[in-house]
């Protein structure tokens, strides 16, 4: 039995639980065992983009490079894939906020409460970037990509704290630490997700990522430990020399 | 004098009509030991099927094979068998009206059995549930699906008669070279075949290949067979599954689950002493012991690098497993193996251990091949034959990806 077949099993199970009738399925002996079973992730389709437009890649990969510049630590937010990984979040359930109670009346709430607002997260990307945009040329003189450094950090620091006024009813502070968040999400996340290229970040902060056994390290007191990172597809980086 | 003799024929009035039933049910009883110990359920039933109503499809180097139902059913069993079909086929591999049968049958083992012994197991079958259930069981190719072929088969490869005992040896090891010839049937797949499917009587237990998995050497040879196993570690692995460092994986499971697990005590001593003294004093076990490949080769590198992040958890860095849970690599025969079909597929597939009475976790090996491409189980089967001790000649990616192909 894979796992889909155990959980839609176990799904009946709950329907018919609820409605009183309650099936257990009983198990005697050796546990069932299948061979071949696995639920391999599966990684994100490469190449081409889903949801964003040409235009909105343009943006997004310069908004993603000032968050995450190129420096001695790692390659750059853009390099690293967190463009890709926010593009393909956008396009699934993330994108049409699958798992949030979507439904009215939308009113204002405590910042406790979280987002309250009916636009879905692939809404607001499409919303704010268009707002994001347009404020730029406007106030800066120039598209953002076209901009210093320093001009950009400049535009990004005004939308964070909402001295950036952004046209329609789009919340640029609440766009901003959205697309910080979901950066970060790529630049750290697992590489079947499309971000975190070669498990930059993992090496960078020295995450071993997957491995699941530290038997041998558990007696050898502060020493870095030296094996690089592993990703849940398996893949293996070596740790740079040294 | 009078009042005793009455008295003795009250007696054994009173007690024959229970000896009567008893002997019967011994029969029954002893009937049902030799379905054990020639795992008749093993062929004959299938996993949520009725016992004895048919198996799984067999491939046999001729075509598919089915084994029927040998349930009393009348009209799809063997309900209307008499003993002496039923000898017939357990002795000469002839069934009901002459017809005869393929050697999938392992009737080339089982004549070996005494009469009373086959007698015994037919008041048995004759007890389980009949069930109604037809069986196509000769679902080979043209010509082999000509029985009339089995008659020059036989001729060619197989002389029914009993188990002759040696004299020279003790009573143990006779009981124990007569399980594993003839009921126990283990050179059905630990002995190597003949273009004609049959044993080749030289290479007995000495290791063959069956549907993706080997069956090791089990001679008393060191390196390559069980020779380095002790007695008990022999026992305990055919009681329980597992000795400590090696579980039992593929075909052996269900040989263990449904056959030796089920054995007397007495018999598994039997036949570890027999399998020990099979070519025990051929020294080296057959060529020289091959040289490890160096740690600085490409695919041990890769290799171990593999093993480390997804094998070590269980089988450990020093390669020794964890007692009874996970089985030791270092120093395993089926990982040193000439033949690499076990390891191969062991590595893809995943494995499950036996599940016995004094052993039932029945550990689970996970499967890798949606996640180690054909090099990378390549490589690190290479590692494991080639660390800790071991020493085998590297796996190639080829390999790996015609057993990949075939399942
Ligand atoms: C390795 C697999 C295997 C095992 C073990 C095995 N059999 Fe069979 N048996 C077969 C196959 C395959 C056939 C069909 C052969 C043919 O049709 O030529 C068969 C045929 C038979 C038949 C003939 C049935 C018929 O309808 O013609 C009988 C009876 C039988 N087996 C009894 C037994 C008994 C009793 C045991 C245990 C002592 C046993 N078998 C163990 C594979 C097996
Ligand atoms: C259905 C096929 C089959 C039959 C019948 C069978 N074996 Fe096995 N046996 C195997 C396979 C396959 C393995 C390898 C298991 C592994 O790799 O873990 C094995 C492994 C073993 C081992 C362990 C060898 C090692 O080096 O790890 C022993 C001992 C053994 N068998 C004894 C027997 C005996 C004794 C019998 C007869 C009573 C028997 N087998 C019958 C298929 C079979
Ligand atoms: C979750 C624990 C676990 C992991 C991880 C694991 N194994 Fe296993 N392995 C087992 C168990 C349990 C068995 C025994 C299965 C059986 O007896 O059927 C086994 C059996 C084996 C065998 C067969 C030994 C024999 O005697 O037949 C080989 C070879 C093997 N593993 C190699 C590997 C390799 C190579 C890896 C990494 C790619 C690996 N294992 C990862 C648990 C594990």
């Amino acid at each position: 039995m894979n796992r889909r077949t155990f959980l839609t099993t176990t799904a009946v199970g709950l329907v018919a639980l609820a409605s009183g009738v309650a099936q257990a399925r009983s198990i005697s002996g050796a546990v069932p065992w299948e061979a071949f079973a696995g639920e391999p992730p599966t990684p994100v389709t490469p190449g081409g983009w889903h949801f964003f437009q040409p235009r909105e890649v343009v943006l997004m990969e310069a908004i993603v490079d000032r968050l995450i510049p190129a420096d001695d630590l790692s390659p750059s937010g853009r390099d690293c894939g967190c463009v890709v990984y926010v593009d393909r979040q956008l396009a699934g359930s993330f994108g049409e906020a699958a798992r949030l109670y979507m439904k009215g009346p939308f009113l204002p709430g405590l910042p406790t409460q979280g987002y309250q607002n009916s636009l879905t997260p692939a809404g607001r990307y499409r919303a704010g970037l268009a707002a994001f945009d347009k404020a730029v040329s406007d106030t800066f003189g120039g598209r953002f990509e076209t901009l210093s450094p320093g001009k950009q950090d400049q535009a990004l620091s005004e939308l964070e704290t909402g001295k950036l006024k952004l046209s329609g009813k789009v919340d640029g502070k609440g766009f901003f630490a959205l697309v910080l968040e979901n950066t970060m999400e790529g630049f750290f996340a697992d590489p079947v997700h499309g971000g975190n290229r070669d498990m930059a970040s993992w090496k960078m902060i020295g995450f071993p990522g997957a491995r699941y056994d530290y038997r041998d390290w558990v007696d050898q007191h502060d020493k870095p430990y030296p094996r690089g990172p592993v990703s849940i597809l398996g893949n293996i980086v070596q740790a740079k020399a040294g | 004098m009078k009042t005793l003799l009455s008295l003795a024929l009250a007696t054994s009035a009173l007690a024959s009509p229970a000896t009567a039933a008893d002997l019967q049910s011994f029969q029954v009883e002893k009937g049902h030991y030799q379905a054990i110990l020639g795992d008749c359920a093993a062929c004959h039933s299938k996993a949520g099927g009725k016992l004895y109503s048919g198996g799984e499809p067999l491939e046999t180097p001729f075509g598919t094979l089915v084994p029927p139902n040998i349930t009393p059913d009348r009209e799809t069993g063997i309900g209307a068998w008499t003993k002496a079909d039923f000898r017939n086929t357990m002795k000469n591999g002839v069934g009901k009206d002459g017809k005869h049968l393929y050697p999938a049958m392992p009737y080339p083992s089982y004549h070996l059995m005494p009469d009373e012994d086959v007698d015994d197991l037919w008041a048995y079958l004759q007890t389980v549930e009949p069930v109604h259930h037809a069986v196509e069981a000769n679902q080979l190719p043209f010509p082999f699906n000509q029985r009339i072929v089995m008659r020059g088969w036989n001729w060619l490869n197989f002389e029914p008669e009993p188990f002759q005992p040696d004299e020279k040896q003790s009573a143990e090891w006779n009981r124990g070279a007569y399980l594993v010839q003839g009921p126990g049937h283990c050179g059905t797949c630990h002995t190597p075949k003949s273009a004609l499917g049959a044993d080749e009587s030289d290479a007995a237990l000495q290791g063959a290949t069956l549907q993706g998995w080997y069956a090791p050497n089990i001679t008393g040879q060191k390196r390559i067979g069980i020779g380095d196993w002790s007695k008990n570690q022999i026992v305990a692995y055919l009681k329980t599954g597992s000795n400590g460092h090696a579980i039992a994986a593929g075909p052996m499971v269900e040989a263990i689950q449904d056959s030796t697990s089920q054995m007397k005590d007495d018999d598994l001593q039997a036949i570890a002493t027999y399998l020990l003294s099979v070519k025990a004093d051929d020294e080296d076990g057959g060529g020289e012991q091959p040289k490890p490949l160096a740690s600085d080769d490409s695919q041990m590198k890769a290799g171990a690098e593999i093993y480390r992040t997804s094998c070590a958890a269980c089988h450990g860095m020093d390669g020794k497993g964890a007692e009874h849970l996970f089985p030791a690599l270092a120093g395993s025969a089926a990982v040193q193996q000439d033949d690499v079909s076990t390891l191969i597929h062991v590595i893809l597939a995943g494995a499950k251990g036996p599940y016995t009475k004094d052993r039932p976790t029945a550990p689970a090996m996970p499967s890798f091949a949606f996640h180690l491409s054909d090099e990378q189980v390549a490589d690190v089967a290479t590692y494991i034959r080639n660390d800790w001790g071991n020493a085998a000649p590297a796996v190639s990616a080829d390999a790996v990806g015609d057993a990949r192909g075939a399942d």
